[in-house]
């Protein structure tokens, strides 16, 4: 600081401007930065997608459950419950509640943790009632009429003690006893797994397609597109599925079937981007420096039609978390007790009618997820037009 | 025109070649043969099955044998029902299928063709931020997930609509709710963009400097010309619609074409898949050429021969 002369800290005088400093022009990159920061829906999707991958991979080392371990006895289980309360001579209190769908009482304590299933006394198929002792008080449950009620000895109906949230099983259990959560999260991992390599072998073979096709031209691109144009007109589900059929259901079968089958988009948009790039004069440079083809197209072309690819790949993910959980739902997608967005939801409708909550998980997060990508889909496609703004 | 259409089947005649091969050999590498199940055949009985639906010919044989009935519409017999061909069973479940398929088709067009001209006239106002809203729960939320929660909803909980079957004329809400709720979203979204783009173009300055009537101006010169890429779309929609209805039919127990083809899958009677497969594929190609035609007739600027070059 010391060599900048006097005379340069001297007051301009007024009337008189500072030169104006301009700044540095944003890059391509920063100016898609601000324009996708911009965009709320796009963002709330990315930070939803993130906390989903993370709770996701992560979320089941932190829960005492697991996918695969059933306890009949706890079967059907809902996330919240309306307790009832019942002290004996002796002054023990038993809290319970009543699963009003296969009448069964399970005993929680006041916070809302599991215990265990009530053994009740013999059950009265005529009168359709079932006795249950605690000490020297005696409850009946009468199931004759629904709904179902809970009788003390003097024929008056047990006042419930308030709702309360189940501890032990945050979401349920489904109709095996398994914990409902648990299986959501390993079920979004293996969504989400199957969505994404699907989509990454896809793009491979897309962009490699498309870019030989694009920058080859002439004979070998009409040959090429010719063969595109007759996959396109098959319809693709059906090929999924009959690939499904002869691989045998699987994770990995699954994720080969819908990668090898959906790159049809891709390669298209690749083709198109390439021929349009191909003719500038920086590819002219680049062949004249002897460049060969692969490094023009990895370095110059593929590069430069970065844009679209990239949207195209984040709308790929939602059609394959789709397509998967259409085919787990049909029956052909992961086996159990592997659980999938769409064997949960089929699992789910077989209980639909009694209990409704097993359906509203897996519904819910395929929902939510779909929509994330959807707006960031968009996100991205509008930050990372050129011709917007600027 | 005529040699347009005559071009166009010759490369329908060549993808369903392709898909008839694609679908035979793959249905020849499943491990294990047709009959191969818990209980054992007697060698015997084995040999004499294999005899009598041609696998004991060489794999070039039997290709030749089954491309040969094809082209005279025979798809072959079930292996897991005997007695039963392909053909009937397509022919049971047809009609179902095609009901709520064609109900639905009619529903996307009556129902997301208004809702996307609402949605652009009224730009920015509350009818075109609540029909955008609901455009985007449609097109988000997967068809079974729809199907599921609207059987609860209207079936189960207000008992408006039976659970299944289509005894009843209202036991058709839901199914053609379901498989058409994506692409009702979808084509308004479609429609509202294109329309809107439509209105910014001179000749509607023209239209409106003439001092035409509202309506004349809307239907026209508006809707005609923004109907475009909508037409564009039905092909794939009513791919979409055959291929949604396999859940559909599952969750609604519609006799239909689409649980057909899964009970097929989960019998895993081969014949049956590849059969109708093919069948769908045969479907899919026709409805996508008329649609292309009708692209032409409400577009007379596309100029057939040289899209067909």
């Amino acid at each position: 600081m010391t060599d900048i002369s006097p005379e340069m800290w001297a007051k301009v005088p007024a009337g008189e401007k500072a030169a104006p400093i301009p700044p540095p022009a944003p890059t391509y990159g920063q100016e898609v930065r601000r324009r996708l920061w911009a965009n709320k829906p796009a963002v709330v999707s990315i930070v939803f997608i993130v906390l989903l991958v993370i709770a996701a991979f992560f979320g089941p080392y932190f829960s005492p459950h697991t996918y695969f371990k059933q306890d009949l006895k706890l079967a059907n289980i809902p996330p919240f419950f309306e307790t009832y309360a019942v002290t004996d001579g002796a002054g023990e209190t038993t809290r319970f509640f009543l699963n009003a769908s296969n009448f069964n009482l399970y005993e929680v304590d006041a916070e809302g943790n599991m215990l265990g299933l009530l053994r009740g006394g013999r059950k009265d198929m005529i009168k359709k009632s079932q006795p249950y002792e605690f000490g020297d008080q005696t409850l009946t449950l009468d199931y004759s009429k629904l709904p179902v009620r809970l009788l003390l000895e003097d024929g008056s109906e047990v006042r419930s003690s308030g709702w309360s949230w189940n501890r032990t099983y945050l979401f349920g259990t489904d109709q095996l006893g398994r914990d409902i959560l648990v299986r959501q999260l390993y079920g979004a991992q293996i969504s989400l797994t199957v969505a994404f390599v699907a989509t990454l072998v896809n793009f491979f073979i897309g962009v490699f397609y498309g870019g030989i096709a694009g920058y080859m031209g002439g004979k070998v691109d009409a040959v090429m597109m010719r063969f595109v144009e007759i996959i396109s007109t098959i319809p693709l589900t059906l090929y999924v599925v009959l690939l499904m059929v002869v691989f045998d259901s699987g994770l990995l079968s699954i994720i080969v079937a819908i990668g090898s089958v959906f790159w049809v988009d891709m390669a298209r948009i690749v083709r198109g981007q390439i021929l349009s790039l191909k003719s500038q004069d920086y590819v002219a440079a680049a062949r004249t420096m002897g460049a060969s083809p692969a490094r023009i197209l990895t370095r110059h072309l593929l590069p430069n039609s970065i844009g679209p690819i990239i949207v195209t790949l984040t709308m790929l993910i939602p059609s394959a978390i789709f397509i998967e959980s259409f085919m787990s739902f049909i029956g052909l997608g992961v086996t159990p007790p592997l659980a999938s967005w769409g064997s949960l939801t089929s699992e789910a409708v077989e209980t639909l009618r009694a209990y409704p909550h097993q359906l509203f998980f897996p519904a819910a997060a395929i929902s939510l997820t779909m929509f994330a990508f959807n707006f960031l889909g968009d996100g991205l496609r509008d930050a990372l037009d050129p011709r917007v703004g600027r | 025109m005529f040699t347009y259409i005559l071009n166009r089947l010759g490369m329908m005649l060549v993808t369903l070649w392709a898909i008839v091969t694609l679908t035979f050999f793959l249905m020849h590498a499943v491990p294990g043969g047709p009959f191969v199940s818990e209980r054992m055949l007697a060698p015997e009985i084995a040999a004499a099955l294999n005899a009598k639906y041609g696998l004991n010919l060489p794999i070039w044989e039997q290709y030749l044998n089954y491309l040969g009935r094809i082209l005279t519409f025979d798809l072959g017999p079930s292996f897991k029902y005997p007695g039963v061909s392909i053909n009937s069973m397509i022919a049971a479940g047809l009609p179902v299928t095609l009901q709520t398929g064609l109900l639905a088709v009619i529903c996307v067009v009556a129902l997301g063709v208004p809702l996307g001209v609402i949605a652009a006239l009224n730009r920015n106002r509350w009818p075109d931020t609540t029909v955008m809203f609901i455009a985007t729960l449609g097109v988000a939320i997967p068809s079974y997930v729809i199907a599921t929660v609207s059987i609860y909803v209207f079936a189960l909980r207000l008992g408006w609509v039976p659970t299944f079957g289509l005894d009843d004329w209202r036991g058709y809400f839901l199914p053609v709710f379901a498989l058409s709720g994506f692409w009702i979203s979808f084509v308004s979204r479609l429609t509202r963009s294109s329309l809107l783009e439509t209105l910014e173009q001179d000749y509607m300055v023209t239209a409106r400097a003439k001092g035409l009537r509202k309506g004349q101006i809307l239907f026209k010169h508006g809707l005609r010309n923004s109907l475009l890429p909508v037409v564009t779309v039905l092909g794939p929609v009513v791919a979409n619609l055959i291929t949604g209805s396999f859940v559909i039919e599952q969750i609604f127990a519609l006799p239909g074409i689409g649980r057909q083809f899964v009970l097929s899958i989960t019998n895993r009677d081969y014949t049956a898949i590849m059969g109708i497969t093919i069948f769908y594929a045969a479907i899919l190609m026709v409805m996508i050429l008329i649609v292309d035609l009708l692209y032409v007739w409400l577009d007379p600027r596309i100029k057939l021969t040289k899209a067909a070059a």
